[in-house]
Order: C-alpha cells, then structure tokens, then sequence
C-alpha cells in the first residue's frame, strides 16, 4: 500500500512538474499560495466536590492540540495543489467504536478518519486526490464516509470520470477495558463514477461503490459487529430546465453482506466480479425523484425516496432503509414594499414517511408539516411565526394498542427596533410552546409533554460608540407526567474593541436558577471570555476561555455535589494572500 | 376387554420403538427478525435430545421446518446436505443450538417467503412456527415425533430523531440554558424496558459532521431509560466565534447557519447490548441529525 501511495505521488509530482513548466514558458507566471495555516491548544479542566463524587463526568479531552494547514498554492494558471492538513498532535483515547488507538503508527496516525491529511493537485480538468477525502457520487451511492486513499476526478469536456479507494476505518480490538472498545473491522472502499455533465444542464452519471471489511483485522474480533461487505450501483439523471424547471432522479442497486463469516451461497444472488453472495446477503432496490420550479419570489417542488428493506450501502452507514417518504416544499415571497421588495416570506413543507413497505416490522407512519412565516410590517415591527408538526403511528402488533407519538411546536416571535441619532435599539420576545403526546400501547392512555420557552432580549446598538452589549431573561417550563423543570436564565454580553481596533474582546456572563419537582434549586453561573488579537495583517491570535460553576439541588446525592469545569482554547493562525499585481 | 389390553399395549410398544430418541426444544417468542443472525444468540434455540437409557448409540440428522400458523410449510432443510450428529454413548442428552438446528445455507424457502429473506435477510412479519423432527441418515425415517413451536418474529425498527429537526438553527441564548431532545421509542415495544443513549457530538469547523459522530468525544453522553424525550441543560456557553479565512465555500455556507452538532440515539437492551445488531450499522444506531446553534446576531 505504501509503494502504491508513494508511487503515486512520485508520478503525479513529475506529471504536474512537466505541465506546469510548459505551461510558464509560454506564459509569465508568478507561483502564489493562498489559504491558512494555524493551530490550537485546548485545556480541560474539571473540578468535582465533594471529594470522590463522579456524578458528573467530563466532557472534553483534558489537552488538545489540533493542526489546520490548508494552503493552496497555485504554479500556473492551470496548474494548482490545494492541500487540506487538519490533524490532532495529542492522542486521544476516546471510548468510541473507531477510535481507541493509544500507540499509532505512522500509518495509522496520517489514516485514522480524525485527522485529515490531503492534496489535490490539479491541472486543466484533471484532478488527483491523495490522502483524505470526503467524496459525495450521490445521495444513494456514497457520500458519508472519510476515506484516505488515491484517486482521480477527471473532467475532459463535459465527460466526468472518477475513481478512489481507501480505507474508511482501521482494524480497532476488541476491548473489555477499561476503557471498553467496541472495536471495528479496517474497511476498504472503492468507487468509480462515469457520467456526462454540462452544469446547470443536465447530468447523467452511473456510480458503482463499494465497501469490504477485513475479517482479520482486528483480534479479538469486535463481540457485537460483523464483517461486512456492501456493493453497490446507481443511475443518476438530473435535468434543469431554462425556466427554473429542474427533475432529478436516481436509481440504485443494493447487494449487502451482513456477515462474511457465514458461508458462499450460490441459491443467492451474486453480482459478480463486484461481489459474492453469502447467506448473510440482502439484494434490494432504492430510489429518489424530485421535480420542481425554482425562481427568485417563488419556490416549489416536490420529492419522492424509497428505500428498500434490503437496500443497504457502506457509504451511507447510518441510512435507516425500508422507508418510502414523499415531501411537497414551498417558498414564496408576498406583500410588496414601495420600493418592490417583499414584507412577508414564507417557507413550507409537508410530508409523510412509511416505514415497513416490506412488511418486515410493524407498519409505521410520519407525517411532517413545517411552516416558518416572516412578516416585516414596517420600520420598527416584524413578526415571525413558526409551527412544527411531527406524527408517528405505528399498528399494534401483539400489543393491544399501536404506538401513536404527537409533537407540535408553534413559535411567535415579534421584534421591535426603534433609533434616534445616537444608538438603535432592538427588543425581541420569543416564545415557543410544544406539546408531545404519547399513548401507552398497553393502556393507551396517552400522556402529555407540555414544553414553554419565553425569551426577552434587548440589542443597543451604539453609532459613535465601539461597545456592544446585550441583554436577556430566559424562563423555560416543562412538565410531563411525574417531573416538573423551571429554568430561569439572565444574560448579558459586551463586546468591544482596544489598541486601536488590534484587538477584540467579547465577554459573557450567564447566570440560571433551576427546580426539579420540590427539590431545592439548583445554581450555574457561567462566564466566557474571547480575546483576538490581531498581530500583523496576516497573522491572527485567538483565545477563548470559559468556566462553568455548577451546584446541585437536593435532587441528587450527595447534598451539596457542585463542580467547576473550565475550557481555555488559544491558537494562532497565519493567512497567506497571494500578491495582487498592479 | 383382553384384545383391547393387547391392541393398547402392541400400539404403546411400536411407538416406544420408534421413537428411541425424546426431543424437547425451547425458542425465544420473538427471535431476531434475520434469520442468520439467530447463529450468533446461543441462547435463542436450545434442542435437548435424549435416548432411552441403555439405547446404542444412534446417528441422526434434523429435519427443519418453517410454518405458517395455519400448517403450511414455508421453508424446510435439504436433508441430503444435512449434518449427521450422534447420540452420546454415555446417554448424556446432546444439546444443539440456532447454529446447529437452522443451517441457513442449507434451507429451501418458497415463494414470497424466499423473495423476502433474499431482499432481507427477514421473514414477513408474521406468528410462524418452528417444527424439528429427528430422522435417520439414509432412508430420512422418523426416529422421534416432531415438536414444533410457536414464534412471534417482526423485525425492530429503530427511533427515529423527532426533535431538534434535521438542520434546525436553535437560538443561541435558549439553547445555552436548555434544549430538548424527543425521538421515538423502539418498534415493537420489547418484553424489557429499552435504554436510549443519548449523544451529542460537536462538529468541529473543518470536519464532515459523520466524521465528528465517529471520532469526537460526545459533549453529551446520556443512558435514559423507558422514556423518549431529555432535557439538556449544556451549563455551557458555545464559543460561537468562527474565522472562516482558508475554508471552502461549502463549509462557509454551513458556517453561515451555526455551530453544527450532531445528535444520535443508540437503543440498548437491558444487559447494554444492542437491541438489533443485523441492520443498518450493526451497532443500533439510529439514523443520525444535526442541528446547529445560531451565530452572531439576528
């Protein structure tokens, strides 16, 4: 793998060498680098009391020293190399399913999906990619995963050629711990895309993908995950039309090995030379339409996607499939100003999902209203009004009733903002109200959640002054059945800047009362501090620094169980701007 | 009355005979929907067979059924492929698992029923019954009576995040004081009360938000039980300051909108596994959302 890597890169390096010589010769060219290169530390710190209490665990790496080198540097007008370097120089053992590698190589180090090191050197209409890449083909194919690998983006007209393989994840043991290691099989991943393109024309492409895991990878093998290995191929055709008119469509093929320890099986279907059916292994369908208007006062489309119960790919791990949904979306702009602008804008949608179109599970229904309507009337008022809606109702099964789940969220949000020579002024009410319904599917009796957020805030804006502050007083409720939560929060910020404009500081201060039920409240008062500098025109220092002072109520054990947490974050970031010629 | 005592007794001794072997078998009720995966749960199918004492040993294969409530066989085994165990000579009962008993390779279905495992992997959600009969190896003659028993199989369907919506932009005060978190419980209510865990991961500026949810170390890691809606109060405040200088012009649009964080519910039984680990990810995870937290002012 590292002969092939540095192959690659040793043929790309004389490749481009050669292109971009011939290319200068013909034409003056000034090389330039362009983008950021920087890093930041952060410190975490937690305080707990009493002493040996660990009601409360932290939530941060204690140190962290992250890298961001993303400079492009450009050797001829058609020559570039663009390079994405964002890495972390401490290890860190976090008790994840992929992660969890105290000691890594080399290898492992520049792979591990947490660190990012990549180039994409490019000339005319070819592209190579190296190292990490986060590649989308299509919203069925791949699009999900981080993969360090080779591969080309190759353009020559309107053709689109594309091909990548890598490894998305290492082999990670198994571990009881602590701290306990899920584990992970190393995953290998190819895809290759053909297709024809003429942006804002049309696009037909067909994608293949497709993921293997190594069975000995990893020993101990992970208790609960299986080797597995998914292929698969879509269609993908997108129109746009010259009026905003646009249809999209993709179909796609899954075959899914949930399990390569089980055994080849011929009685299944096989989609040789890409795969090898096992018993473990699930054929199925997918798909997704969409048809539309776009232009600039009014929006309106509606989409369609179905997902086999089979239809399973490894670049997209976390898609739940056996679903259809179907969704009509708005936009529109309405009630002319003088000056033809619009006062009002709203934004809409509905739709509804099924689950279990296989009838493999319980059928199960969602439907989805969204409405967000923004009004400005005049100078000084605007309203916003928002509601949500979300249902789910599944059939009973063995149980005497089905699963019948309703939230509703409505949101009114009415600003005014009112100046005089000096300053502007801005005061903004937001309240939120949302009940969630939920019905026992042994009683059915159904039980609500009633959720209410008021929120005041006022803005001062200072025309001849550089501070500005701002206010607020928070009161949130919920109760459902059994508990009873009150917030009240009060807050305010002021940011201003010093040394003649060179430096920006910004502070927060937050303090919240809280009450569960008849316990005694509970107490946090929070602070937060940002402090950049601005060395030089390219060079920037920035710093963040916040603390958190947390007691508890008489809810938990020990009385009295308090703690302090606190981050510090500073880095320094240095940005390249290529010489403008006069 | 004497013919009658030796009809009863020829009658009581010709099934002694051949039925030499006695099975006893216990199935879960409502056994993991992918077929293959009832290999991996050693504690899903125990089948107890035992001789008489002092009977020789004796070789047999299983012959396997699957059955519709009303009778009608779905699936059976191809006994000329079946694996030929043997009774212990001690007269020990031999016991065999999912593993041994339902050989997935070796099962024939028919019809929709064929058409559904290999699309996925699962039977239509349905009562069926799982019929086992001892033969003998060559000629597949009875050895033991057939015991079928009744299972209840519908595959588990995960939560799905209801609330904060995909993509929502919370606002940054309301959020720094408390956000609610709602998803909907696991499909079919489970014999045993489900633990949802909870986590949030930040995404930082330069990352994929998948990659953040695999790698990052959760700023939220919550086990709630039975219930299906949490409070979060982060008693944080977000460092919601972003340069944007060297960033593509993708991630300044997501930018524009927030700080991203992602949220996702892992469903767990009650020993801490999960609670389905033949779909999707393996891992019970639910299909992830991210939400982001309003930067600079309105």
């Amino acid at each position: 793998m590292r002969i092939k890597f540095t192959g690659l890169l040793l043929f790309s390096y004389l490749f481009f060498q050669q292109t971009s010589t011939a290319q200068d010769l013909k034409e003056k060219f000034t090389p330039s680098v362009s983008g950021v290169i920087g890093f930041s530390y952060e410190s975490y710190g937690l305080s707990r009391s009493p002493t040996g209490w660990i009601g409360y665990s932290p939530r941060k790496p204690w140190n962290q020293l992250r890298f961001n080198i993303s400079p492009t540097i450009k050797f001829s007008p058609n020559f570039s190399l663009p390079m994405n370097m964002n890495f972390s120089a401490l290890p860190i053992a976090i008790p994840g399913a992929f992660a969890g590698i105290k000691s890594p190589s080399f290898g492992q180090f520049i792979s591990n999906p947490l660190n990012n090191f990549g180039m994409n050197p490019k000339y005319k209409w070819a592209e190579l990619q190296l190292g990490t890449q986060y590649l989308k083909y299509s919203d069925l194919s791949t699009g999900d995963i981080g993969i360090f690998g080779a591969g080309v983006d190759l353009r020559p007209k309107n053709w689109r050629i594309k091909f990548f393989t890598g490894i998305s994840q290492q082999g990670v043991n198994y571990s009881l711990g602590p701290p306990s290691l899920t584990g992970s099989f190393q995953r290998q991943n190819w895809m290759a895309q053909l297709g024809n393109e003429k942006e804002g024309k049309y696009l037909v492409a067909i994608n293949f993908a497709k993921g293997r895991d190594a069975v000995t990878s990893s020993s101990p093998a992970p208790l609960t995950l299986k080797p597995q290995e998914g292929f698969v191929m879509s269609l993908q055709s997108n129109l746009y039309l010259q009026n905003g008119m646009y249809i999209k469509f993709e179909g796609a093929r899954s075959v899914f090995t949930k399990d390569l320890t089980k055994p080849l099986d011929s009685s299944y279907k096989s989609f040789k030379p890409f795969i090898d059916a096992h018993t473990s292994t699930v054929a199925d369908y997918a798909t997704q339409a969409s048809i539309g208007r776009k232009s600039k006062n009014f929006d309106i489309g509606v989409g369609l996607k179905f997902l086999g119960a089979g239809f399973q790919t490894t670049g997209y791990p976390y898609q739940q499939s056996d679903r259809i949904e179907y969704t009509l979306n708005t936009r529109f702009n309405a009630w002319k100003n003088k000056d033809k602008t619009y006062k009002m804008n709203v934004v809409a949608s509905l739709g509804q999902r099924v689950n279990n179109v296989s009838n493999t599970a319980l059928k199960a229904t969602q439907f989805i209203g969204n409405l967000n309507w923004f009004t400005q009337f005049d100078d000084h008022w605007s309203l916003n009004l928002s509601y949500n809606n979300f249902g789910f109702e599944s059939a009973s099964g063995i149980n005497p009733y089905g699963i019948k789940n309703v939230s509703n969220d409505i949101g009114f949000n009415p600003t005014y903002t009112w100046s005089n020579s000096k300053m502007n002024n801005l005061l903004s009410l937001s309240y939120n109200f949302s009940k969630y319904n939920e019905r026992d599917v042994l009683t059915g009796l159904t039980s609500s959640n009633n959720t209410h957020t008021a929120l005041l805030t006022y803005v001062p804006t200072f025309f001849t002054r550089d501070l500005s502050p701002d206010f607020s007083v928070l009161y949130f409720y919920n109760d459902v059945p059994g508990a009873k939560i009150s917030l009240t929060t009060i807050s305010s910020g002021l940011g201003f800047p010093a040394a003649k404009k060179k430096i920006r500081l910004r502070g927060q201060l937050q303090y919240t009362i809280g009450k569960l039920n008849s316990f005694s409240s509970n107490n946090n008062l929070i602070a937060s501090c940002n402090v950049d500098v601005k060395l030089n025109k390219k060079l920037t220092w920035t710093n963040f620094m916040t603390t958190s002072y947390y007691k508890y109520g008489n809810e938990i054990l020990p009385n009295g169980a308090n703690y302090l947490e606190s981050t510090f974050r500073t880095g320094f970031q240095y940005r390249f701007e290529p010489k403008i010629k006069k | 009355m004497k013919k009658l005592f030796l009809f009863t007794l020829t009658v009581l001794l010709t099934v002694s005979l051949s039925a030499q072997l006695k099975i006893d078998m216990t199935l879960l009720k409502n056994p993991p929907a992918t077929l293959t995966e009832w290999a991996n749960h050693p504690e899903l199918l125990n089948l107890i067979i035992s001789a008489r004492p002092g009977a020789p040993v004796q070789k047999f294969v299983i012959k396997v059924g699957f059955q519709t409530t009303d009778g009608t066989v779905i699936g059976t085994n191809d006994l000329t492929r079946s694996v030929v165990y043997t009774t212990s000579s001690t007269g020990a009962p031999t016991i065999l698992h999912a593993l041994e008993v339902v050989q997935m390779e070796i099962m024939v279905f028919n019809g929709k029923y064929r058409t559904s495992l290999q699309k996925t992997g699962k039977l239509p959600s349905d009562t069926y019954m799982l019929c086992v009969q001892l033969v003998r190896p060559v000629d597949f003659s009875n050895l033991a009576e057939p015991l079928c028993k009744v299972f209840y199989m519908s595959s588990i369907q995960l939560p799905i995040l209801v609330k904060p919506y995909n993509e929502e932009i919370l606002d940054t005060k309301a959020a720094q004081t408390a956000i609610t978190f709602r998803w909907t419980p696991v499909i079919p209510r489970l014999m045993e009360p489900v633990t949802y865990r909870l986590q949030i991961f930040e995404v930082y500026n330069e990352q994929n938000a998948f990659i953040a949810l695999r790698n990052n170390q959760p700023i939220l890691d919550q086990q709630i039980t039975s219930m299906t809606q949490f409070v979060w109060q982060p008693h944080m405040l977000f460092d919601l300051s972003s340069d944007t200088a060297g960033l593509s012009t993708q991630l300044k649009l997501r930018l524009e909108k927030g700080k991203m964080f992602i949220w996702v519910i892992q469903s767990l039984d009650v020993n801490g596994n999960p609670v389905t680990q033949s779909d999707g990810n393996g891992l019970a995870f639910s299909e992830p959302e991210v939400f982001f937290i309003r930067t600079g002012k309105r």
